[in-house]
């Protein structure tokens, strides 16, 4: 066989925010930087962010601090956060906001034209900055633009397979080149993973079709060390209709501003939850609350509860929440006049490839930043906390893997492995009969949302990893793709997905059976309380020996200390 | 909501790979309550065709993934909600290659835009914190909000026709949200002017497809650059400049070839038993070429016992000027008739030409605004919204309509459905006539080629983009294309010529007036 092999000095993998920002820093190097992205520049899951991007400017309250920022961020994480990574996100924020501003961001501005800061849930002061209900968007603008601006190789609409090892070095990346159905290699000493978040995992999900959690598969398949993976983030108001638009983000303002939360029979149930904070009670409690609700048939017929807000004034609606008013009404959903249904929709994975403070995992000249990074969030994550995260880590690893690259020799690529990884993802295209990805995936979806998603307990979770390796069976020796035509072939791509999500699935399980505790937004029915003797850690997941192994490894604590371990806060 | 259970599909299939032409194959999708085109897709290739090869990401409108050309209008999946009295023919965005079936490569696009220098240009980086104030980004804000669908570059008339001389309204949003940045140094006006501004036709086409984000790129950035043109004295056209002398020096946009109309008939033409009044505005080409056209207006309005007022001292509305970026000038005569209508005292404005109209709704009061003048006096209609919904179809004299036993078809001038939102009005009016019979063609609504001073300034872009129309309206082979704008008139005129077809072009008013008059067409 042949194939093309394309190399550079730096590959980065995924052009959301993470990756594009990455790729910027590595292009101040005088190296050769190339990204590659599964759909098209500008077009990743970060556009969808609204609400905003943490840094401690203290632009309305001139008190706070990156040193507050690390304590509310360790704090809603649970403390399971690596406290150097959590450090760094704050220190590091301010200024890579105003990078932003200098590739070409506007943010919306205070009277004095300073950039302007909404308070956000769980967070002492106003810190999260904002381009009104499209931060994400003007966030990936920006990038997009300055990408244009620079010499850097981007590439459209490749799907990365696997990670390509010398010895212990990275070496490249297998893909398929969507538009052609060429499979290349990608040849570099230096790698970027930036390849964001799993929620597509998930039946119900805010996130956008590409979030299959490739990257975590890539990376353990390579053994690369990932921790936390059992935390998964819950918002609890998405959209239940149309089915296309399933789960998108119903954002918190609704209920901010006055909605409030009704099952079937009409009973405003969050009485029966928190009667003291009700709809406005935590994510984690709301996402419960709702989808225990649906889960005792008190749900709509869309599996959904009902949010209204049609009892408050026209004016306040259109006036404060344009968005989303117009979002519904082009589904024929007047949300001044009538209610809108929404279920609880899968997040942001907070676990992750395990970095450190340079970015670096456990494999030389593999870096990794974005969603797909863990250790930052801990057990769960601030909003504005993602984009942050994004440009503080993309910076760092574009400047870690262009170090990296600049003293690096150009590894060796094993043909027998890229030979074999030919053959498994050919192998579908050229089976005459099996079974197809698309009831395979809605399926695994189905079930990592039933017995995986946000109550758990230890028999559904068995139950969800004897599903997960029978279908890993089946993925291995019988999936099948009808259409052959390799140019754009969405079922192949989608079949190949499908191995990816086994992988990440298996790890959110087997991570969330060992974890018989509930914290952060780990719920465990039959452990419904936090049991720090013996699972204040964390846990490391990778491949060993073709297992996969579980270790617990202690909290990376520095200066903030939880309260069981004397925190006054 | 009707109870039908399936709607058709019939969605473009090409695989380059294998298949020497495109051919449409035809699924049928049992329909739910509040599906969107995107759910339709997925339905197709879960259960119907897994080959079928179509772009999403975000489905929710955000990135700009799915656009597609939906019933021939370009638009994302995610965010049309299916009709279930409808077909629908889902074919690839135009204006790009086909990579397989709903895919395209927007790389030609992309490429397009990365010629710009799409990125802001300073010298040297600000002191912190830097200090922008609301009113100094809310107008680039608002231009960055584009999620490079490609939509308005697929749907956009001078794009099709100009083909790589214009770089489209996705282009010229980019350099205004750049000029309109105050931090931004570079020189985008001069990249505007060699990217193509002057080739946009004004038609708004770019707006109506940008959803959910609404972009008017033809105001706040076509409009916009060739403003700033103009004043850096790098503009507007040779072309568009006869006519701004001509305002200039006779207050009008054309010279004199006959009496003007205003001084063929009365200050005020009475009628018995009066039910209004109003001020007809003729506008400059009425006035003083299409005279005729002013006298069926006079017409219409005299059957429906309506007092005409002639303003014998009116100047140009300057619709030219504004829409070429010439403001100083147009600034002068907006005053000038704003002024001279308060004396005249009239409380209803009329006019045919839908050019004139949206620049007096639109422009005018911006003009006044900023002069510090106070608001009009007087309420301006379009004459088909005049007959419609202030006189009624009720009320409509409808009694002395005579037959006209013709087969006419109607082009929608972009100044009055998409600027004043005027559709359905100069409709009723045609169906109204006995004997006539009315056939709509898809594309009713595609521009002409006239606006935008494209007419004037890009004369062979815009006999194309006339001719691609005139091909619409002739499709189901009619007597009379009819239309309702002095200028269009003109425009499809000079294309049925040039296409050597024998058809009348008219408007509304007129083939109201030469029914009332019980006047034969031959």
């Amino acid at each position: 066989m042949t194939f093309e092999i394309i190399d550079t000095d730096i590959l980065i993998i995924g052009a959301g925010g993470a990756g594009c920002r990455a790729a910027i820093a590595a292009s101040d190097s005088n190296l050769e930087v190339t990204i590659i992205t599964k759909d098209i520049l500008g077009k990743a899951h970060t556009v969808m962010a609204e609400g905003g991007i943490n840094a401690a400017l203290g632009n309305l309250d001139p008190i706070d601090s990156s040193e507050i920022h690390t304590n509310d961020t360790c704090n809603a994480g649970a403390y399971l956060n690596n406290q150097y990574l959590a450090e760094i996100l704050s220190v590091d924020s301010p200024q890579r906001v105003y990078d932003l501003e200098n590739f070409g961001a506007i943010f919306s501005r205070t009277p004095d034209g300073l950039i302007m800061q909404r308070p956000f849930g769980h967070q002492t002061y106003r810190r999260t900055c904002y381009a009104g209900d499209r931060t994400g968007h003007e966030v990936m603008h920006t990038l997009t633009q300055e990408l244009r601006r620079r010499e850097i190789h981007i590439i459209d609409e490749v799907y990365a397979t696997s990670l390509l090892r010398d010895n212990s070095h990275i070496a490249g990346v297998t893909v398929v080149d969507i538009r052609t159905g060429n499979f290349k290699v990608f040849r570099a000493p230096s790698i970027v993973m930036a390849a964001g978040g799993a929620g597509r995992i998930y039946h119900i999900t805010t996130n956008a079709q590409a979030d299959v959690g490739s990257g975590y598969a890539m990376a353990y398949k390579c053994g690369v060390e990932l921790i936390d993976m059992e935390q998964i983030q819950f918002h609890p108001t998405g959209t239940a209709i149309p089915p296309a638009a399933r789960g998108r983000l119903v954002t918190e303002g609704v209920r901010g501003e006055g909605g409030i939360l009704l099952n079937k029979l009409g009973e405003r149930f969050m009485k029966n939850y928190n009667p003291r904070l009700m709809e406005l009670a935590g994510r984690d409690e709301v996402a419960r609350a709702v989808a225990t609700e649906i889960r005792e048939g008190r749900g709509t017929e869309n599996d959904a509860v009902y949010l209204d807000l049609s009892f408050l004034p026209s004016k306040i609606i259109e006036d404060r929440l344009p968005t989303m008013l117009e979002d519904f009404l082009d589904i024929g959903i007047d949300i001044r006049k009538e209610p809108m249904e929404v279920t609880p929709t899968t997040h942001h994975v907070m676990g992750g490839l395990k970095i450190d403070q340079l970015t670096k995992t456990n494999i030389k000249g593999l870096f990794a930043a974005g969603e797909v990074a863990g250790g930052v969030h801990g057990g769960n994550r601030l909003g504005g906390n993602a984009l942050a995260a994004g440009q503080v880590f993309g910076k760092i690893a574009g400047c870690s893997a262009s170090d990296f690259a600049a003293k690096a020799s150009f590894p060796k690529l094993d043909r027998n492995i890229i030979e074999n990884e030919y053959l498994r993802i050919m192998a579908p295209l050229e089976r005459k009969d099996g079974v197809g990805s698309s009831t395979q995936k809605r399926d695994l979806q189905k079930l990592m949302w039933d017995k995986a998603g946000i109550v758990r307990n230890d028999q559904g979770l068995k139950e969800a990893l004897q599903f997960i390796k029978n279908q890993q069976e089946i993925a291995n020796s019988k999936l099948l793709v009808n259409n052959k035509a390799t140019r754009y072939n969405t079922e192949w791509i989608s079949a190949l997905e499908l191995h990816d999500m086994l992988i990440v699935a298996e790890m959110i399980v087997r991570s969330a059976i060992m974890r018989r505790e509930s914290r952060g937004a780990h719920y465990r029915s039959d452990y419904p309380s936090l049991n720090n003797e013996e699972y204040f850690v964390n846990f490391i997941i990778k491949q060993q020996n073709n297992q996969m192994v579980i270790e617990k490894m202690p909290v990376i604590i520095t200066k903030w200390i939880p309260p069981w371990m004397g925190n006054p806060n | 909501m009707t109870d039908k259970e399936t709607v058709r599909f019939k969605i473009l299939r090409y695989n380059p790979d294998l298949d020497d032409e495109s051919s449409f194959i035809t699924y049928d999708v049992p329909y739910i309550d509040r599906q969107g085109i995107l759910d339709a897709l997925h339905y197709i290739f879960q259960n119907l065709d897994t080959s079928l090869a179509y772009r999403w990401n975000c489905r929710t409108g955000q990135c700009g993934s799915c656009a597609i050309n939906i019933n021939g209008v370009p638009g994302l999946a995610c965010r049309t909600v299916v009709d279930p009295s409808k077909t629908y023919i889902l074919d690839p965005l135009p204006n790009f290659p086909i990579i397989r079936d709903l895919v395209v490569d927007l790389g030609p696009g992309f490429d397009r835009l990365k010629k710009l220098r799409p990125f802001l240009e300073r010298i040297s980086a600000p002191e912190r914190p830097e200090n922008l104030t609301r009113e100094h980004v809310s107008a680039a804000m608002e231009l960055r909000s584009c999620i490079e669908c490609f939509s308005c570059y697929a749907a956009c008339p001078a794009v099709a026709s100009a083909k790589q001389e214009y770089a489209g309204p996705i282009a010229m949003r980019e350099l205004a949200s750049l000029e309109l940045d105050p931090r931004d140094q570079g020189d985008r006006v001069q990249l505007a002017i060699s990217s193509g501004v002057y080739d946009c036709t004004s038609c708004g086409l770019c707006k109506e497809v940008c959803i959910p984000k609404h972009i008017d790129t033809r105001r706040n950035a076509v409009e916009c650059l060739r403003a700033l043109a103009a004043d850096r004295d790098m503009g507007p056209l040779e072309g568009h400049m006869g006519f701004i002398n001509q305002i200039k020096s006779s207050g009008y946009a054309v010279s004199v070839n006959d009496t003007p109309f205003t001084e063929q008939v009365p200050a005020i033409i009475e009628v018995e038993d009066p039910i209004d009044e109003v001020l007809f505005f003729p506008g400059c080409l009425i006035n003083l070429r299409l005279q005729q056209i002013g006298h069926n207006v006079v017409e219409v309005l005299k059957r429906n016992r309506v007092r005409v007022h002639i303003p014998k001292d009116f100047v140009c509305c300057t619709s030219v000027a504004f829409r070429t970026g010439a403001r100083a000038i147009a600034y002068e005569m907006v005053l000038k008739n704003v002024n001279y209508f308060k004396k005249l005292g009239v409380k209803k404005l009329v006019s045919l030409c839908p050019g004139c109209m949206s620049t007096i709704k639109q422009d005018w009061p911006v003009v006044l605004h900023e002069s510090e003048q106070p608001p009009y006096e007087f309420e301006p209609f379009d004459i088909n919204e005049y007959l419609v919904k202030e006189i009624g179809i009720e009320q409509f004299n409808k009694q002395d309509l005579k037959p006209l036993s013709i087969k006419v078809t109607y082009h929608d001038p972009c100044h009055l459905k998409r600027h004043q939102e005027i559709s359905e009005e100069p409709r009723k009016l045609l169906r109204m006539i006995p004997d006539i019979e009315f056939i709509d063609v898809e594309g009713s609504d595609r521009c002409c080629g006239a606006g935008g001073g494209v007419r004037a300034g890009c004369r062979e872009l815009s006999q194309n983009i006339a001719e691609i129309k005139i091909n619409i309206l002739n499709g189901p082979n009619p007597d009379v294309i009819a239309t309702s704008c002095s200028f269009c008139f003109l425009q499809l005129s000079d294309a049925v010529k040039d296409a050597g077809l024998n058809k009348r072009v008219m408007n509304v008013i007129d083939l109201l007036a030469t029914s009332y008059r019980g006047e034969s067409l031959n």
